[in-house]
């Protein structure tokens, strides 16, 4: 019969490690080393192992080290670790526990109890990973299903606005690119990758509250009126006005991030934007960055009024503060994150 | 009389130990034969001072270990009273076991060599 599952053993006594491989031998496959050091660099591929059996004691980088580093990786969380030892310290054992081992057997065990103990909690953690398995791929569809939706929104907006169907599409992955560029690069604005994610789905609405505005205005090939501007410039609180009707249809976190940013992708770094006229780090960074891009995108692009503008003429305009003034950290990193977007999607 | 039978009678719960093995008495055998080398190369000194202590500490912790594992309950016992002493502060006490425990560590030793012809 072949062995499906494998367990790593880990003691710097090999009579001891021989032994441990004794009682699981019949159905397991038993990966063994004498050093902690070995232990992290093999939880640290992808072999895929079910059970860890780690002595605490051992010279140089001892269990607890290992504790650590399956810790900083996250693969304490998947695999349990059993931590087998001759009775140590209290405050030893406490650690294990408190460094996510399962449970401590001490040193000499009971092979059928120990063999019990291990067989149970490694179904038991197959079960939760399997289910965490079929979770995931839930999130992933309903994700996909509400980005369908959100794109399927701002599809009617384009519709009436007459712009091709991109603009949404590449301000919503410039400001995916942009938003994990400020997040690699300043403290201060460092987020989850599946934030930024949610970020980007946002983005695409942040023209939705242009649904209600007139088509003469919307369409219109000139400069607005001040009056129609005035009416233009409704569409960020309208924006919020649908997107409050219709909260459930969105992930909690898209719905919030797609608010803020359809009320505030106007704003300016310098207060002269709208409809709030906030100020500096008062606009989200999200809100900031979708509205860097917007303005970008709508520079570069061709409209019934004008020809597009070449990238480095966009760029020298946003720089120069034409558009209204960014966030000079922003402006700073906006580049960069260009050329990835370009060279991963162009 | 052969290797198991003699050490039974100097204290090793033999039967205990080839339970854990699934009753493997060729790979126990290799497993004594392996803890006498072991002990041979262990550290083990009655003459230690204060500085010692940590160094013997985690000798005094693997034989405990191993002792257990392979049922001698003899060395186990002894061990794991040492390491008990160690841990209290008691390094004195720890000597005087130590020295309790060596005559009969040295015979366990000398039969598992006398079978294994080392």
């Amino acid at each position: 019969m072949s062995k499906e599952k494998t367990i790593l053993i880990v003691d710097d006594v090999d009579i001891n490690r021989i032994i441990l491989g004794e009682v699981f031998d019949d159905e397991y496959n038993i990966i063994d080393t004498g050093s902690g050091a070995e232990a992290i660099e093999i939880l640290a591929g992808d072999t895929d192992i079910s059970a860890v059996l780690l002595d605490i004691l051992m010279p140089e980088v001892n269990g607890l080290d290992v504790l650590r580093a399956m810790n900083k990786t996250g693969r304490i969380e998947k695999t349990p670790v059993f931590m087998i030892t001759a009775a140590d310290s209290e405050d030893m054992l406490m650690e294990s526990y408190n460094l996510g081992a399962i449970d401590v057997i001490i040193k000499p065990f009971m092979a059928q109890f120990l063999r019990c103990r291990v067989d149970s909690v490694i179904e038991l953690y197959e079960h939760r990973n399997k289910l965490e398995k079929i979770v995931e791929k839930q999130v992933a569809r309903m994700n996909e299903m509400m980005r369908s939706l959100v794109e399927t929104l701002a599809a009617v907006i384009e519709f009436r606005d007459c712009e091709s169907g991109e603009h949404v599409r590449r301000v919503s992955l410039l400001s995916e690119a942009l938003m994990r560029e400020v997040s690699n690069v300043y403290e201060e604005y460092r987020m989850p990758e599946a934030e930024i994610e949610k970020i980007a789905t946002s983005a695409i609405l942040h023209d939705i509250g242009k649904i209600s505005t007139p088509d003469q205005i919307l369409n219109k090939p000139g400069r607005l009126t001040a009056e129609e501007f005035d009416i233009m410039k409704q569409h960020t609180t309208k924006g919020c006005d649908i997107l409050q009707k219709i909260p459930d249809v969105m992930d909690a976190g898209v719905y919030r991030y797609g608010y803020d940013i359809c009320r505030h992708h106007h704003e300016r770094w310098d207060g002269r934007g709208y409809p709030d006229g906030l100020k500096g780090d008062d606009i989200s960074i999200w809100a900031q960055v979708v509205s860097m891009v917007d303005v970008y995108d709508a520079l570069t692009s061709e409209r019934v009024y004008k020809k597009g503008f070449p990238k480095e003429k966009a760029l020298s305009m946003i720089k120069n503060g034409d558009c209204g003034a960014f966030n000079p950290k922003l402006l700073d990193v906006f580049e960069d994150a260009l050329e990835k977007y370009e060279k991963k999607h162009n | 009389m052969g290797m198991l039978d003699e050490l039974k009678e100097l204290g090793v719960d033999v039967d205990k130990a080839l339970k854990l093995l699934n009753g493997k008495t060729a790979l126990y055998e290799k497993l004594l034969v392996k803890f006498a080398d072991m002990m041979k190369k262990a550290d083990i000194r009655t003459d230690f001072d204060s500085s010692d202590c940590t160094a013997m500490m985690e000798t005094t912790h693997m034989i405990k270990g191993s002792a257990g594992n392979l049922s001698i309950t003899p060395l186990f016992k002894a061990y794991s009273d040492i390491m008990q002493l160690f841990r209290e502060g008691k390094p004195e006490e720890a000597r005087e076991g130590l020295i309790e425990i060596l005559p009969v560590q040295e015979t366990i030793i000398a039969c598992i060599d006398k079978y294994s012809g080392a």
